[in-house]
């Protein structure tokens, strides 16, 4: 940690922008994602997927697919239903089985698996499969008949009742009232779900692409009734991620059941269509929004209430009210979530899961407060900033809105602004400026990390951490270099292993946070041993110095009075190898048995909103100009500016990049990614990466990035906060907000598309 | 079926299904897994390889019909080889995140360089919107498209 003063910031490459350690293997197609990594003589699976979305197998006709000359095995819930149980979901609760039972809970639903010597054997013998349901009349989104509503009780998530919010909107001198919808939308990684597993004197090997290796290694081991020891599971490189990859679904223990069964190892691609309906997605949300406000613009009520589908057992939610409740001073709050249970797969986490579709409503709405009072919309958010949490009472660790909507408007030039809707216009189109709030919570969780050094001034870093894209085991090499006086390039990176020291779930924004703070714990310690032996030693230079205040840098330990000794001859007095220390970091507020329960599998997270102590947060502001062609209403993005205050930034290279990413992904959520379901049979129309749009190159034009300086003492130790989703958070408001701008027209169901501005 | 392909400059004679694509004839049979499979049907551009200097998708193609010399991403640096201009463009710029979609982004780029089509911004949008990447590198992607190509038009002269 470049402030710690036990090491010198002078030469430290926190902070600086570095490029990827692992870039050169990316751009020569050596890095090994999980379906590259040789495995000998493999067998290949093909998914058979369930043609209805809710009812009952009879039975299947295999004797056409089982004569394929080719095919090894078929799984069903007959020939081996019994070999596995259902994973456990992240969040908790309930799912939906595969291979348990004949039972269908939604289209898509693997109910078989087809081995076969070739990738194309078994795909044909799949298609030979027949298999005769008993259909019943599927439910297939809010309001579909079938369709059961239930209140989100208080539990992993809470409501919040402050003052009386029904009350004040009775009252009110202003208000605003109005019903919004995000659609379903899936993360479409471009890497397929894989899955490969390989048996080997009893033990398991997975290579799946992976969030969260030690989460897979547990679950699978408690599917298969098996000593997690006994399963190891290596992702070293994974082709996005987006949460998608997350959660442990039912496809791999099925894989792994294969495999044992023909005694090979089976490699599984599932096709883009599946990785539809058998891996999670963002679930569709209906809310109802309302504000009161004084005629001056102070709040004085909020009230939101959300809705949120997921499949028949599962009560998988996100609750976003977390973050639409501490937004703004309010005095009257009142926040509540339904659950509305349909036949459709269960959803999980998706690219800022809570805050992407609930602060589309809240940030629209004050958009249209702004308009109503006559006050500028970033005026608005001024008069109801706050540094003190309106939920709880307790500070924000750091927030820094306001600084993010000065320097984000003066970027994108937002006093030239007209407020006027419908009034500025470039040629055949109209101009549309809007802007919105991001927010997210700044999580962190226990983990642990191995570090070693060389006398030869050379760190090997192992930690089962993830990169999913994020720059992962750059950020490693760059912590570690930090802390021990080196240079990136001498730190070597071993992660995405489930055989490493365990690392949590990457997702939430929690794993830089929390990786770097497992290894500068080891570094610490580490450092402490050298710096020990260094000043007791008889003979050093450094003999007699307190070891507190030795720094180490640029290959040296020395100390104050300028005595220094080379790092190589003070790691030889320990050890003629290497020195290895492995270390724990459980953050605070987390119990004690936080490591136990990383070990086991499930992520040991402090949340951001949920500290005792105090609120931490990360905040920006969306800046989006759209262009809306006058005659067609073709609606285009031209620039967007994005200022994000997210703590201590590790690496402003790729930092840049994850929070481009980010906006892009909202300028998708709101002009592009819906997936269509068709009422009548419950089923995924556009389950393709054609028809269901993703933003390609064309799309995005100008998009800026502005990363404000922020030290934060309280968040953590290191003041990192993350980065990777409040990119996402508030662009579709911003450009539903532009879009009034530009046309006159309040959008409140997204995507917003050319029909809605006929 | 007996199939004869040249990759990367290296004759291969296969004895293939007759179903098998170019993609996984380089992926499962040649071990060459710089090729990605990001839909198998022709929609995202992870698959895109080179075949007599044209951008393919080797999903969309079988291996036994394939007519021309392939060149892979492997095929563009030995390992500790100097990279291709347009490899280097993109480590520099950042201009990829997960990395998946990578290799098809650059044998794109080089053919879209090479195709005359990097003449403006706007050109380049529009000539690598066949490539998808989720992670939405594609602002810096148009930026290392221009940073390599004068480089590669230098090369393209030194070795005329």
């Amino acid at each position: 940690m470049a402030e710690d003063p036990k090491t010198a910031t002078a030469g430290s490459p926190f902070g600086k922008p570095q490029v990827r350690i692992d870039g050169r293997a990316k751009v020569t197609g050596r890095a090994l994602y999980p379906s590259d990594e040789p495995v000998g003589n493999p067998a290949y699976a093909f998914l058979l997927t369930s043609a209805i979305a809710r009812g009952r197998i009879r039975r299947f006709d295999l004797g056409e697919a089982r004569a394929v000359e080719g095919v090894l095995d078929i799984l069903t819930h007959e020939t081996a239903g019994g070999e596995a149980k259902p994973p456990e979901m992240q969040s908790g609760g309930k799912t939906t089985t595969t291979l348990e039972s004949d039972r269908v809970w939604h289209d898509g639903q693997i109910i078989g698996v087809v081995v076969a010597n070739s990738y194309e054997i078994a795909r044909e013998a799949a298609f030979r499969v027949r298999v005769h349901y008993e259909k019943e009349a599927p439910s297939a989104s809010f309001g579909s008949p079938g369709a059961e509503e239930e209140v989100r009780e208080p539990g992993e998530h809470k409501d919040y009742r402050v003052g009386n919010a029904d009350a004040e909107l009775a009252s009110a001198e202003v208000t605003v009232d109005g019903w919004y919808g995000t659609p379903t939308q899936h993360h479409n990684p471009i890497e397929l779900f894989t899955t490969t597993c390989a048996w080997e004197n009893g033990k398991l090997t997975i290579w799946e692409p992976s969030q969260f290796v030690y989460g897979l290694r547990g679950n699978v081991a408690g599917q298969l009734g098996i000593d997690p020891e006994d399963v190891r599971v290596v992702s070293r490189f994974v082709g996005g991620a987006f949460g998608s990859k997350g959660g442990a679904t039912a496809r791999t223990a099925w894989i792994a059941v294969a495999a044992r069964r023909v005694n090979r190892p089976v490699k599984l691609v599932a096709t883009r269509d599946q990785g539809f309906t058998i891996v999670t997605y963002r679930a569709e949300t209906r809310h109802h929004l309302q504000l009161a406000a004084t005629r001056d613009g102070r709040l004085t009520a909020l009230r939101h209430e959300g809705w949120e589908l997921t499949s028949r057992p599962s009560d998988y939610n996100v609750s976003g009210t977390e973050t639409t409740a501490r937004m703004y001073a309010c005095p009257n709050i009142l926040t509540k979530v339904n659950i509305v249970h349909a036949d459709r797969n269960t959803p999980g986490f998706m690219r800022a899961p809570p805050d992407t579709p609930y602060m589309f409503p809240l940030e629209c709405a004050m958009d249209e407060l702004a308009a109503r009072l006559g006050i500028d919309p970033i005026e608005l958010r001024r008069i109801n900033d706050t540094q003190t949490d309106p939920t709880n009472g307790q500070t924000f660790s750091s927030r820094h809105l306001m600084d993010c909507f000065d320097r984000g408007a003066e970027r994108f030039g937002w006093s030239r602004r007209d407020p006027r809707p419908g009034s500025m216009s470039n040629g055949d189109w109209l101009v549309g400026l809007g802007c919105a709030s991001a927010a997210y919570p700044s999580n962190i969780a226990a983990t642990a990390a191995r570090v070693s050094l060389r006398p030869d001034g050379h760190a090997r870093v192992q930690i089962a951490a993830h990169d999913i894209g994020t720059g992962a085991y750059t950020v490693v090499a760059i912590m570690a270099a930090d802390q021990l006086g080196l240079a990136p390039e001498q730190v070597t990176v071993e992660m995405g292993d489930s055989s490493l020291p365990p690392a949590s779930l990457a997702a939430g924004s929690s794993h830089t946070a929390t990786i770097t703070h497992a290894v500068a714990k080891a570094c610490g310690e580490l450092r402490d041993r050298i710096a020990r032996a260094a000043t007791t030693s008889n003979n050093g230079p450094l003999a007699g110095r307190d070891p507190a205040t030795l720094v180490l840098s640029a290959g040296r330990l020395t100390a104050p009075d300028g005595a220094a000794e080379p790092l190589v001859d003070a790691v030889k007095r320990l050890t003629p190898g290497a020195l290895e220390v492995y270390a724990e970091n459980i953050p605070k507020g987390l119990s004690p048995e936080a490591m136990e329960t990383l070990y086991k599998g499930k992520p040991p997270m402090s949340r951001g909103q949920n500290r005792e102590d105090v609120t931490a947060y990360a905040f920006g502001a969306q800046f989006v100009e759209v262009r809306v062609h006058s005659r067609t209403r073709e609606i285009r993005v031209p620039r967007m500016v994005g200022a994000f205050a997210s703590g201590r930034i590790v690496n402003p290279l790729t930092a840049h990049s994850q929070y481009m990413g980010g906006m892009i992904w909202g300028l998708g959520a709101a002009l592009l990614e819906k997936t269509e379901i068709d009422p009548r049979h419950a089923r995924y129309v556009n389950d393709n990466i054609s028809e269901y749009h993703i933003p390609v190159n064309a799309d995005v034009r100008r998009v800026e990035v502005i990363m404000i300086p922020e030290t934060d003492r309280d968040v953590n130790p290191l003041g990192v906060k993350g980065i990777g989703e409040i990119g996402i958070v508030g662009v579709n408001a911003a450009i539903a907000n532009a879009v009034f701008h530009a046309t006159g027209k309040r959008i409140r169901q997204l995507p917003i598309r050319i029909e809605d501005l006929l | 079926m007996d199939v004869l392909l040249t990759v990367n400059g290296q004759q291969h004679r296969l004895d293939l299904d007759i179903r098998v694509t170019l993609l996984d004839a380089l992926r499962e049979r040649l071990g060459l897994t710089g090729t990605k499979k990001g839909c198998d049907q022709g929609q995202c551009g992870a698959c895109t390889v080179l075949v007599g200097g044209r951008r393919v998708l080797s999903c969309f193609i079988l291996a036994a019909t394939v007519d021309g010399e392939v060149t892979t991403i492997e095929g563009l640096a030995g390992e500790g080889d100097p990279l291709h201009p347009m490899q280097q463009a993109f480590l520099d710029c950042d201009a990829f995140q997960c990395g998946y979609c990578t290799p098809g982004q650059i044998l794109s780029a080089i053919a879209c360089v090479q195709e005359g089509h990097a003449e403006s911004e706007d050109e380049i949008h529009e000539y690598m919107s066949g490539n998808l990447c989720r992670c939405a590198a594609y602002p810096k992607i148009v930026e290392a498209v221009q940073r390599a190509k004068p480089l590669m038009q230098v090369q393209a002269k030194e070795s005329d």
